[in-house]
């Protein structure tokens, strides 16, 4: 039978273990445990740390920033509500300039259901509906996007290219 | 004969328009049309100098020297250092200090009614390149843009040309397509349609010259549409003088240019302006019209490059 080899707390020639040797051992071995604690927790945080900050600097790096685009989605929506009634009329008063000028240019409806949405006369004005199918499917298919729900257009299909005019800006 | 899709809307501190007529691949004119109208929305916020949270105004104050850039940055970095080449330093997109200087903070200054903006205006003398040059150290790269930290870039005009070059050229197989970038146009299709362009006059609104243009690119600068009176009481404009860093009165009110591309056109147009009467005619190499400080219009057809004065407006 094989003695059991004494622990460092206990004296070597065996016999009680004196208390303060073993209150001395037990702290010991706490203070052990507590830093090996610590060195894991400040371990993990730092790589956690470095991880995340490698997967940002990259995105940043390569040009593909997401922040960039949704903030441009935002505020683009919320450009558009605010700049609703006036461009509306604008599109109006540009419209009637047109059919005025030259006269044969027929301005139809492209979506009505937006366009009904934004409260103006402007798709009542420009009457009928012969075109529109792919003027509607253009319409509906990207109107989940807050870009073609045209708060700040006036919208119309024309027979022929139009004349445009170019002026300082 | 197929229905053009008109979308016009409110954009770049002014009237934006996308007219497109004729299906593409797999997209119809209406779908292109939205789709061209979402880009310029998003692309204004993007490289608006008034906006703190824009990538343009991140750019201009990232304390680095390489500052990594979208594609499309790096291309508006790209042109304006190309501008510079061109016109020998006459148009330079990097005199944002003077800009704001001259009072040009915010998106939309106080207007100035042009005629009080032309009395009021100092004796004229054409602009010249800046002694600083400081677009020579502008280094578009891959995916990033070199400049000396402080160096800001002014998006204006050359954006919107470049802008509209860029979507035009996702528009090619349209039969037909124009896109008006707040005056900046660019015009093309498959079809080669002919469309007729009107140039306005800086005073009126009215029509001074009408143009036909296939394909390509036409611009107006000019020194009336966004005046307003600086804090030393005489009249400031968007126009810088490199030389001098105080707004151009060159003798020139307005040009029109036509060229290739629209970013080319805005390029030749501001350069028109700033070279003054005697200059302004052969940066218009591919057809234009320029309205002179007496109110006379002379316009250069296309075809010809020779001008013909036309009949004094007032």
């Amino acid at each position: 039978m094989s003695a059991t080899p004494p622990t460092p707390s206990q004296p070597a020639g065996g016999g009680r273990l004196d208390p303060r040797d073993l209150a001395r051992a037990k702290r010991d071995a706490m203070a052990v445990r507590a830093r090996r604690i610590r060195r894991w927790v400040a371990g993990s945080a730092l790589t956690l740390f470095v991880v995340a900050f490698l997967i940002v600097y990259v995105q940043l790096a390569s040009g593909h920033d997401p922040a960039l685009t949704a903030n441009g989605e935002r505020r683009a929506a919320s450009a558009k509500a605010a700049a609703r009634k006036t461009a509306v009329e604008h599109a109006k008063a540009e419209r009637e300039r047109e059919s005025s000028g030259s006269g044969s240019t027929e301005a139809q409806t492209g979506s009505s259901a937006t366009e009904s949405e934004s409260g103006t006369s402007t798709e009542s004005e420009m009457g009928t509906s012969t075109e529109s199918e792919s003027g509607t499917a253009g319409e509906s298919e990207s109107g989940t996007s807050t870009e073609s729900e045209s708060g700040t257009t006036g919208e119309s299909e024309e027979s022929g290219p139009s004349s445009l005019r170019t002026s300082q800006s | 004969m197929s229905a053009e899709t008109v979308l016009r809307f409110d954009c770049f501190g002014g009237s934006c328009g996308v007219y497109v007529e004729g299906d593409g691949g797999d997209e119809s004119a209406a779908q292109a049309a939205a789709r061209v109208r979402t880009s310029l929305l998003l692309w204004h916020r993007r490289f608006s100098r008034f906006e703190q949270a824009s990538e343009l105004s991140r750019l201009n104050a990232d304390p680095r020297e390489r500052v990594p850039v979208t594609p499309l940055m790096g291309r508006l970095a790209a042109t304006v250092r190309e501008a510079a080449e061109i016109t020998g330093g006459l148009v330079d997109a990097t005199l944002v200090p003077e800009l704001v200087a001259a009072g040009y903070e915010r998106e939309l200054p106080p207007v100035l009614p042009p005629a009080l903006s032309v009395a009021l205006a100092p004796s004229r003398r054409p602009a010249g390149p800046s002694r600083e040059r400081r677009w020579e150290q502008i280094v578009p790269e891959a995916r990033g843009v070199s400049r000396p930290p402080g160096l800001m870039l002014d998006s204006g005009g050359i954006a919107k040309g470049l802008f509209a070059d860029e979507l035009a050229a996702t528009l090619s197989t349209h039969r037909s397509f124009a896109i008006d970038c707040a005056g900046d146009l660019a015009i093309g299709g498959a079809g080669e349609v002919e469309r007729l362009i009107e140039v306005e006059s800086p005073l009126d609104g009215s029509v001074l010259h009408t143009f036909a243009v296939r394909d390509g690119g036409v611009a107006t600068s000019g020194v009336l549409a966004r005046s307003w009176l600086g804090a030393d009481g005489r009249p400031a404009h968007h126009l810088i003088d490199p030389a001098t860093g105080r707004p151009a009165f060159t003798g020139v009110l307005q040009a029109t240019a036509l060229a290739p591309s629209a970013s080319l056109a805005e390029i030749h147009a501001k350069a028109a302006v700033l070279s003054g009467p005697d200059g302004a005619r052969r940066w218009l190499r591919w057809g234009g019209a320029v309205v002179l400080d007496d109110l006379t219009l002379e316009v250069i057809e296309p075809a010809a490059s020779k001008a013909a004065a036309g009949p004094a407006l007032l």
